[in-house]
């Protein structure tokens, strides 16, 4: 699962099973794996730790 | 050499006798009873004869050189100069110089080095398992596809992710001219299964494996070397393969004795089809070692095969037997079709190559990792510098405990990227505090913790 942290200065990527903070970088396997996850149905939360219902379309507008 | 005043028969004779001398160079096996300075004199009573020069003193002969009557071939000695040899050979002999015993003859390897550089031959990266700083020393359990020592992971899969398979430790067990080694343990006796994928690997760039050519006609020939050591025996293999899964070449190799250091050398014919990732920081090639790989995930070994194979069928198992070990040291993989010596290089350097895909830092009980400012009362920011570029933006993890020093001391947690401003060279790093005020500058470091780390991962 991940965690997606918007905020007005920055976003942060969280990986939950380890507090991994991951960048937004296509070249990054961490974050080809969460676009991944993602794209096969992984969960991604809010901040607050609500699921964000419509994530794969959010990460489809991701880099 | 003067004439005296006498009568003609006499000036005669001692004319006679100077002009022989002089047309001679007073050759005799005896010195001239009379001397000049810069008289020749070849002095027979030597074999071969010695060519001398009287000195400007004339107070004694200089020996010039050796004159060969059997062979008619004139010879400067060595400490005029010259090689005190009648021929090529004799010279060499006499120099210091014989081939074969001084000097080698041109070998063919010259060619070899030629082509493929006497240095930086090796595309694997810590392939002498020097640098582990993930662990410093310390036993890791396995999980599947993990980083243990740097640049070398392992697969824990049988048809799901697993862990508790086996460990990997760097170990001081090392054959002669190795310090370090990576050792595998099984941690339980795992049963063998069709879906079982059980190896060490590394994952090399494709900037450092594109001159390779493969996927093309001019594929090139390479050589995998290494020492492996087990408790086991009998048939181990493993498998080169390329980043996109769909092509693959399985190798074996024999270990005959338990428990002993075997060196093994694999050469590999480069693929000449097959899409294969170029110049880019993406995975150019994988090579695994395989602890027990399944049917499903295996090929026959020796030749380029299309699928998805991790290793060769047929090989042993090592995870049945709970507590055997595996070790492998020396790691090269270099172009040509025999393996050369290891490729050592400095540490420094050694540990640049690393970093460029994981920099760990701290470790020290106030480790200081970076200066930033209070962004607000409850946020810290500010800049970690990377060593080296990385392969890419890096993941960051941590452990341990930190704090912010400024006017005060401020416990720090939840360390984040912030945005875009992480890239290859460095990253923008947040942290929480508490009753901060913002504006001020301030130090995140380790909080009396010798366990306080940043790890940044740019792993393929």
């Amino acid at each position: 699962m991940y965690k997606f942290i918007k905020n007005s200065e920055f976003d942060v990527l969280i990986r939950i099973a380890d507090n991994a903070s991951i960048p937004f970088d296509p070249a990054n396997t961490d974050y080809q794996a969460f676009k991944q996850a993602i794209a096969d149905g992984a969960e991604l939360q809010d901040a607050d730790g609500n699921v964000v219902a419509d994530a794969q379309a959010y990460v489809a507008g991701l880099p | 050499m003067s004439i005296a005043n006498q009568g003609f028969p006499a000036f005669r004779a001692d004319l006679n006798n100077a002009l022989q001398a002089l047309v001679s160079n007073s050759s005799g096996s005896t010195a001239p009873s009379t001397t000049f300075a810069y008289q020749f004199w070849i002095d027979t009573s030597a074999s071969p004869n010695i060519l001398k020069q009287r000195n400007a003193d004339n107070d004694a002969w200089i020996t010039i050189g050796s004159l060969n009557q059997s062979t008619d071939v004139f010879n400067l000695a060595i400490a005029q100069g010259g090689t005190g040899g009648a021929t090529a050979s004799d010279a060499r002999t006499n120099l210091g110089l014989a081939i074969g015993t001084d000097v080698q003859a041109y070998s063919a390897n010259l060619t070899t080095y030629a082509s493929t550089g006497i240095g930086f031959r090796n595309r694997i990266i810590n392939g002498a398992m020097v640098i582990d700083q993930r662990n410093a020393g310390a036993s890791f359990a396995q999980t599947d596809g993990a980083y243990n020592l740097d640049r070398w992971s392992g697969d824990s899969w049988s048809g799901s992710s697993t862990t508790g398979k086996y460990t990997v430790q760097q170990s001081s067990t090392a054959p002669t001219g190795f310090n370090f080694s990576l050792k595998v343990t099984s941690s339980a006796a795992t049963s063998s299964a069709s879906s079982d994928l059980y190896t060490i690997k590394q994952k090399i760039e494709g900037y450092n494996t594109a001159d390779l050519g493969f996927g093309t006609a001019n594929a090139k020939t390479i050589t995998i070397s290494f020492w492996v050591r087990s408790s086991a025996t009998g048939t181990f293999g493993g498998a080169l393969k390329n980043s996109a899964g769909n092509k693959a070449y399985a190798f074996t190799y024999s270990i005959s004795a338990a428990d002993t250091w075997e060196q093994k050398s694999i050469t590999i014919a480069g693929d000449t089809s097959g899409t294969w990732v170029g110049a880019t920081n993406g995975m150019g090639l994988a090579v695994y070692w395989q602890l027990q790989v399944g049917s499903s995930n295996a090929t026959s070994a020796g030749s380029w095969a299309t699928g998805d194979y991790y290793g060769a069928t047929g090989c042993v198992n090592l995870l049945t037997s709970n507590g055997a070990t595996f070790y492998i040291t020396g790691v090269q993989l270099e172009v040509g079709s025999s393996a050369t010596s290891f490729d050592y290089r400095p540490y420094g350097t050694e540990l640049a190559l690393c970093q460029r895909y994981c920099y760990v830092t701290g470790g020290n009980s106030y480790s200081n990792f970076y200066s930033g400012f209070f962004n607000s009362t409850t946020d810290f920011q500010g800049p970690l510098i990377f060593p080296v570029t990385m392969r890419s933006a890096p993941t960051l993890t941590s452990t341990g405990n930190f704090q912010v020093i400024s006017n005060s001391t401020f416990s720090a947690s939840n360390l984040a990227l912030g945005g875009p401003e992480t890239t290859q060279m460095t990253a923008k790093i947040n942290v929480n505090v508490s009753g901060a005020t913002a504006g001020y500058g301030g130090t995140m470091r380790a909080n009396n913790d010798t366990t306080a780390k940043l790890i940044l991962s740019s792993e393929l």
